[in-house]
């Protein structure tokens, strides 16, 4: 358990974690009115608010990809991955219950045809990534991390 | 560990997010309102009038259209399709491909009604903006759907 918490596993699981975030940003960065209707179909979001998600969410999770990686507020960014992946998790699984079967909007939201349905294999990426998030929560050793400057 | 600075991080975080995004938007070439507005139903006259229009429809309306033999287009996935649409309705497939369908059976300026599941999809919504963004004129987004229109007993069918 220390080893994970440790070193190398950290600095990967920032990578990973980073890189998952800053990738899924793009397309939605660039495509707000379709990633608000990715999220309509959710039917989690009373409507209106939909929008306003659509623009704030992915930037947060490239704000967030970005910082990870570079060792900018690792605490805060590990708190935000596992407080977005939780409610990634959540609006999918509450969606598979209901039998909806919809695009994730997860990556790519430019394209209908682009078949990223939400299914089981969704929900356990997003968990993996949310243990991934914790580990960097609770990791011991704060390696290239440049703000805080680590005591 | 303290938490009151993580926390207080992640609060930065959002703050930054949401400067950024809402800014980004208001210099955006293509900003979407911050809060979507639902399309306003609209009444028989404004439907016969000659200015583009995108607007909701009512189930009434809707049956109406169908009546007159209006192109409908199905905006929910393949699976919904299959399992029941409104009679003659077009699949939702690759928008250029349907497009390049629609084209086969009339031109861009003659009224054409999407719709999805139930009044709360916004998938409709979506389809009739592509198509408005690619020159459509005489959209109707059928708000209620496919609920209210096989609740309503209408003319429908299964399959394809």
């Amino acid at each position: 358990m220390n080893y994970l918490l440790n070193g190398p596993v950290i600095l990967l699981a920032r990578l990973i974690l980073g890189g998952v975030f800053i990738l899924a940003s793009l397309d939605k960065i660039s495509n707000p009115e379709a990633f608000a209707a990715a999220i309509g179909n959710y039917h989690v979001l009373p409507f209106g608010l939909e929008n306003l998600l659509a623009l704030i969410l992915p930037w947060l999770e490239f704000i967030t990809g970005i910082f990870i990686i570079a060792g900018i507020m690792v605490d805060g960014a590990a708190i935000m991955i596992i407080i977005m992946n939780m409610i990634f998790i959540i609006a999918i699984s509450q969606a598979l219950a209901r039998g909806i079967s919809i695009e994730c909007g997860c990556f790519s939201v430019s394209s209908a045809a682009e078949g990223d349905k939400i299914g089981i294999i969704t929900v356990i990426r997003d968990i993996g990534y949310l243990i991934l998030g914790f580990l960097i929560f609770y990791r011991q050793k704060h390696k290239f991390e440049f703000f805080p400057k680590p005591v | 560990m303290n938490i009151r600075i993580p926390i207080v991080q992640a609060i930065l975080l959002v703050v930054i997010s949401l400067l950024i995004g809402l800014g980004s938007n208001i210099i955006s070439s293509k900003p979407i309102p911050w809060f979507a507005e639902e399309l306003a139903v609209v009444d028989m006259v404004e439907i016969n009038s000659d200015e583009p229009i995108l607007a909701a429809i009512s189930l009434k309306q809707a049956k109406v259209f169908f009546d007159e033999e209006v192109l409908f287009v199905d905006a929910r996935d393949e699976g919904y399709y299959q399992a029941g649409h409104i009679k003659g309705a077009m699949k939702n497939i690759f928008l250029y491909e349907l497009i390049f369908k629609i084209e086969e059976k009339q031109n861009k300026d003659t009224p054409l009604v999407v719709y999805c599941g139930d009044p709360g999809c916004g998938d409709s919504e979506q389809l009739a903006y592509d198509f408005k963004d690619m020159g459509f004129t005489k959209l109707y987004v059928f708000k209620g759907g496919w609920l209210e229109w096989s609740k309503a007993g209408y003319p429908s069918e299964v399959g394809k």
